[in-house]
C-alpha cells in the first residue's frame, strides 16, 4: 500500500510531503523524502498514536509513543498527518494501540499526594484555623454591635421563613408574653448575663429554637406546643442562652463567612452543581461545634437549678425529640445539629437526681397563655 | 508553499454537541472532577478544527495536568480566601449599623467590594496564566506556541488601567484595551519566532463612536427630560441609547480585534489580516440566542406544567420521592442541552467566522521558523479554574 502524507519533524517549522508504505511484516510503516536524514523513518505500528477528539473524521494526525511525561509540554515528537482514505482505515486496523492514551508511571501517587495535600489543606482551614481565628475574633466585636448584627439575623431569618410586612411572624399574645417574660425572669434572677436577652416566640410549626449573636433567641411555636411541660420549654431556653452567653453564635458567622466558597471552589459549576454545594455548606456551617453544645447543655442544667426548677424536664424533652426523630428521619434541623441526644437525656437524669426541692417554672395558668400566644 | 494563508474551520455542530453532551454527563457523575477532562477534550475538538494551509492546529494539553495544577491552586486559595473572608466579616459586624439606612447600605456595598478587590488580583492573573497555558499547549505543523513569564507583571497593570478606565468613566479604555493586549502579543512565542504587537491606541478610538453615540443619546434624553419635564421622550431616549450602547460595545470590540491583528508581526515579517464585521457577529449571536431561548422555554414550560399538575400531591407530601428524582434529570438534561446548544449554535460559529475571516501574509517566512524550548512550569491554568475565568472553552 502505497500513499502520501504531510510530516512535520518537531523541529522545524518545514512542511515535507513523504511517501508511506506499510510493511506488515515488520510491523512498520515507511516514511520516506529525500530530505529526511538517511532518507527515511521506520515507524513502528505499536508504537503509533493518533491525536484524540480530532475533529476531522476522514484524516490521522499521528505520532510515535512518547517517553510520558506529566508535564505535557515536554513530549516533543514528530507529527504526520494522513488525508488518503485508503491509508487511513489500513493505519486503523494495523496499529493495536492507535487510540491509546499513555499514562506515565507514578501518576497515581502524585494524584494521591496532591488530592490529600489539597483535601489536607481544606480540612485544617475549615476545622482548625477559622474555628480558631473566630474565637479569638468574636472576643473583640463591641457588644453594641453584637447587638445590631443579631437583630438583622433574626430579621433575615423571619423573612426566609416567611414573614412579611410589618407583623412578621414574631407572636404579640400579650398573657403568652407575659408568661414568657415570668419564664425569663425566674431563669435570669440568680444568673449574671452580659447580655440583655431579647426572647421573642415565631408563629411556626417548627420544632425549633435558635439563638443570633448579641442576645437573641427565637423559639417556634411548634416546640412549645410539642413541650409536655413548661419546664421544657424553660431547658430549651437556658440552653439557647448558653449559646448566647459563650458567644457561640458570633464564632459561628465569623467561622462560616470564612469558609464560604472554599466548597464551591472544588465542586465547580456544573448543572445541579450549585444545589450540592449548598447542602454541604448548611451542614458544615450551620451546627455549633459538639463542644459548644456540651458546655451549652451545662449551663443550662446550672441554670435550672439554680431558678429551682426540675433539670429532668430537660432530659424528658431530649426524650420527646428521639420519639420525633424516629417517626420522621428526614426533620429538623434542631435535631441534626443536636446529636446524641440519648446520652444528653441520660447526663440531664443524672443531674437531676442530686437536685434538692423544685418547683413548677410557671403555673398552669401561665403555662396555658403561653401556648397561646400566637392566637 | 503559498505566501497567504487564509484560516479555514472544519468543525460541526453534531459532533461537538455530541462530545459537549457526553463529558458533561461524566463530570456530573464524577461530582466535577472529569470536568478538566471534558474541557481538554472539547478545546482538542476545537483546534483540530481550525486550519491554515491544510493543517491542523493541535491542542496538546491534557485533562490529567489541569487537575493537578488545579489541586496546588486549591490549597493557596483556601487559605487565601478563608482567611480574608472571615476578616471581611468581622470588619462587617463591626461596623454594621442596626438600621436599612443610606450609612448601611454604604457600608455593605464597600465590604461587597473589598471582597471583589481581594479576589481581582487572582483572577487577572489567572487570566494571563491561562492565556499562557493555552499558548503552550498549541502547536501548528508541530511547532509550539508560548508565551513568557509575566502574570504578576500583567495583574498590577491591568489592576492600574481597570482604575484608570473606571475614573475615566470608560474614555481611556482604549489605553487599557491596547496596553494589555501590548503586553501580551509582545511576550508570545511561535517557534523561536516573537510576535509584536504594533500600532497606537489612540487608533481604537474611532472603534469608540458608537458607543459615544449611545451615550449622547441618552445624556440628551436626561437634559431634555430636565428642561422640558417630559417624561415620555427621556423614556425613547433611554431605550434606543441603551441598544445603540450595546451595540456599540460590541463594534468597540470586533473593530479593536481587527485593528489589534492587522497590526502584530511576526518575527519582523510575517503579517495578519482581519476583517470581522459586527452585523454578522451580532446575526450569530441573536439568532443562536433566539433559538436556544425559545427551545428551552418549551423544556422548562413543560417541566412546569408537570410541577403545576402535582402541585397538590406535592403540597400535601403525598408525592413520591420518584416523582422528584423524575423531574430533577430532565431539570439537568435541560442545562446540560442549554449548554451545548450554546458552544455549537453561539460559540463555534464565532470561532468559525473569526478563523475563516483572517488571513496570514507573507507566510512563506514560516518555514524558516524552528522549535522553541518547551515553556515548564505553567501550571496548567489551576487559578483559572478554580476561579471560573476563562470563558467558553
Amino acid at each position: 500500500m502505497q500513499s502520501v502524507g504531510r510530516f512535520f519533524d518537531g523541529e522545524s517549522g518545514q512542511r515535507l510531503s513523504v511517501d508511506l508504505s506499510v510493511d506488515t511484516a515488520a510491523d512498520t510503516l515507511k516514511l520516506s523524502h529525500p530530505e529526511l536524514p538517511m532518507g527515511s523513518q521506520y515507524w513502528p505500528l505499536v508504537a503509533i498514536r493518533a491525536l484524540s477528539d480530532h475533529a476531522r473524521q476522514d484524516q490521522l494526525v499521528l505520532s510515535l509513543k512518547a517517553d510520558a511525561a506529566l508535564d505535557s509540554a515536554l513530549i516533543v515528537t514528530a507529527r504526520l498527518t494522513v488525508d488518503d482514505p485508503d491509508m487511513v482505515s489500513i493505519l486503523r486496523r494495523l496499529c493495536p494501540d492507535i487510540g491509546r492514551v499513555d499514562v506515565p508511571k507514578g501518576t497515581t501517587g502524585r494524584i494521591a499526594k496532591r488530592a490529600g495535600l489539597a483535601v489536607g489543606a481544606l480540612v485544617l482551614m475549615i476545622f482548625v484555623i477559622l474555628p480558631a481565628m473566630a474565637n479569638t475574633l468574636a472576643r473583640f466585636i463591641p457588644v453594641e454591635r453584637e447587638v445590631a448584627y443579631g437583630k438583622a439575623v433574626v430579621k433575615q431569618m423571619e423573612r426566609f421563613m416567611g414573614g412579611r410586612g410589618d407583623q412578621g411572624l414574631t407572636c404579640t399574645g400579650s398573657k403568652g408574653r407575659a408568661a414568657l417574660d415570668a419564664m425569663i425572669a425566674r431563669l435570669t434572677d440568680a444568673a449574671d448575663l452580659q447580655y440583655d436577652l431579647n426572647v421573642n416566640v415565631f408563629d411556626h410549626k417548627m420544632v425549633n429554637a435558635f439563638a443570633a449573636p448579641g442576645g437573641q433567641i427565637v423559639l417556634m411555636r411548634g416546640l412549645i406546643e410539642r413541650a409536655k411541660t413548661p419546664d421544657e420549654v424553660a431547658g430549651v431556653l437556658a440552653h439557647e442562652i448558653g449559646h448566647v452567653e459563650a458567644r457561640d453564635t458570633t464564632r459561628n458567622a465569623l467561622r462560616a463567612a470564612g469558609s464560604a466558597g472554599l466548597l464551591s471552589l472544588i465542586l465547580g459549576d456544573f448543572a445541579g452543581g450549585s444545589a450540592v454545594v449548598v447542602v454541604a455548606e448548611y451542614t458544615l456551617t450551620a451546627s455549633y461545634t459538639r463542644e459548644a453544645e456540651a458546655e451549652a447543655d451545662v449551663f443550662a442544667l446550672e441554670m435550672l437549678n439554680a431558678a429551682g426548677a426540675d433539670a429532668t424536664a430537660f432530659a424528658t424533652f431530649f426524650d420527646s425529640l428521639s420519639e420525633l426523630e424516629r417517626l420522621t428521619p428526614d426533620l429538623p434541623e434542631y435535631l441534626s445539629t443536636h446529636p446524641e441526644l440519648v446520652d444528653r437525656a441520660a447526663a440531664a437524669r443524672a443531674f437531676a437526681r442530686d437536685q434538692g426541692v423544685t418547683t413548677p417554672i410557671l403555673d398552669d395558668a401561665e403555662w396555658a397563655a403561653l401556648k397561646k400566644i400566637c392566637t | 508553499m503559498s505566501s497567504q494563508i487564509q484560516g479555514r474551520y472544519f468543525g460541526t455542530g453534531k459532533p461537538l454537541f455530541g462530545l459537549y453532551f457526553k463529558t458533561a454527563i461524566l463530570t456530573i457523575l464524577t461530582l466535577g472532577i472529569y470536568r478538566f477532562w471534558a474541557k481538554t477534550r472539547i478545546r482538542k475538538y476545537i483546534w483540530s478544527a481550525t486550519s491554515g494551509d491544510g493543517d491542523s492546529f493541535e491542542y496538546s494539553g491534557t485533562g490529567l495536568e489541569k487537575f493537578l495544577g488545579f489541586l496546588v491552586a486549591i490549597v493557596i486559595l483556601a487559605i487565601y480566601l478563608g482567611l480574608f473572608q472571615l476578616l471581611l466579616a468581622f470588619i462587617g459586624i463591626s461596623i454594621i449599623p442596626e438600621d436599612d439606612s443610606q450609612a448601611a447600605i454604604a457600608a455593605q456595598a464597600v465590604a461587597i467590594n473589598l471582597s471583589i478587590l481581594a479576589v481581582l488580583p487572582l483572577m487577572l492573573f489567572a487570566q494571563y496564566r491561562a492565556r499562557r497555558y493555552k499558548m503552550a499547549r498549541t502547536r501548528w505543523r508541530g511547532i509550539r506556541f508560548g508565551m513568557e513569564k509575566g502574570a504578576w507583571g500583567y495583574a498590577f497593570r491591568a489592576l492600574g488601567y481597570i482604575f484608570l478606565t473606571i475614573i475615566t468613566l470608560g474614555l481611556l479604555n482604549p489605553l487599557a484595551t491596547f496596553r494589555l493586549e501590548k503586553y501580551m502579543a509582545d511576550r508570545s512565542w511561535y517557534g523561536d519566532a516573537r510576535f509584536e504587537q504594533m500600532g497606537r491606541w489612540q487608533d481604537l478610538y474611532a472603534g469608540m463612536k458608537h458607543v459615544f453615540i449611545g451615550l449622547g443619546i441618552i445624556i440628551a434624553g436626561v437634559v431634555f427630560a430636565i428642561v422640558t419635564e417630559g417624561v415620555g421622550i427621556a423614556g425613547v431616549a433611554a431605550v434606543i441609547g441603551y441598544i445603540w450602547l450595546l451595540i456599540g460595545l460590541i463594534y468597540y470590540r470586533v473593530y479593536a480585534f481587527n485593528y489589534l491583528t492587522r497590526n502584530k508581526v511576526l518575527d519582523e515579517r510575517v503579517m495578519f489580516d482581519a476583517h470581522l464585521e459586527t452585523g454578522a457577529v451580532i446575526k450569530i449571536f441573536v439568532v443562536g440566542t433566539i433559538v436556544i431561548g425559545l427551545l428551552m422555554a418549551v423544556i422548562f414550560g413543560i417541566i412546569a406544567g408537570i410541577v403545576a399538575s402535582m402541585s397538590s400531591a406535592i403540597m400535601a407530601g403525598t408525592a413520591s420521592p420518584a416523582l422528584f428524582v423524575g423531574l430533577a434529570i430532565p431539570y439537568a438534561l435541560a442545562f446540560l442541552i442549554a449548554g451545548g446548544l450554546s458552544l455549537v449554535m453561539i460559540t463555534q460559529p464565532m470561532i468559525k467566522y473569526a478563523v475563516e475571516s483572517m488571513t496570514v501574509l507573507n507566510a512563506v517566512h514560516l518555514d524558516t521558523i524552528h522549535q522553541r524550548a518547551a515553556d515548564t512550569g505553567a501550571d496548567a491554568e489551576g487559578f483559572a479554574d478554580a476561579l471560573d475565568v476563562g470563558g467558553a472553552i
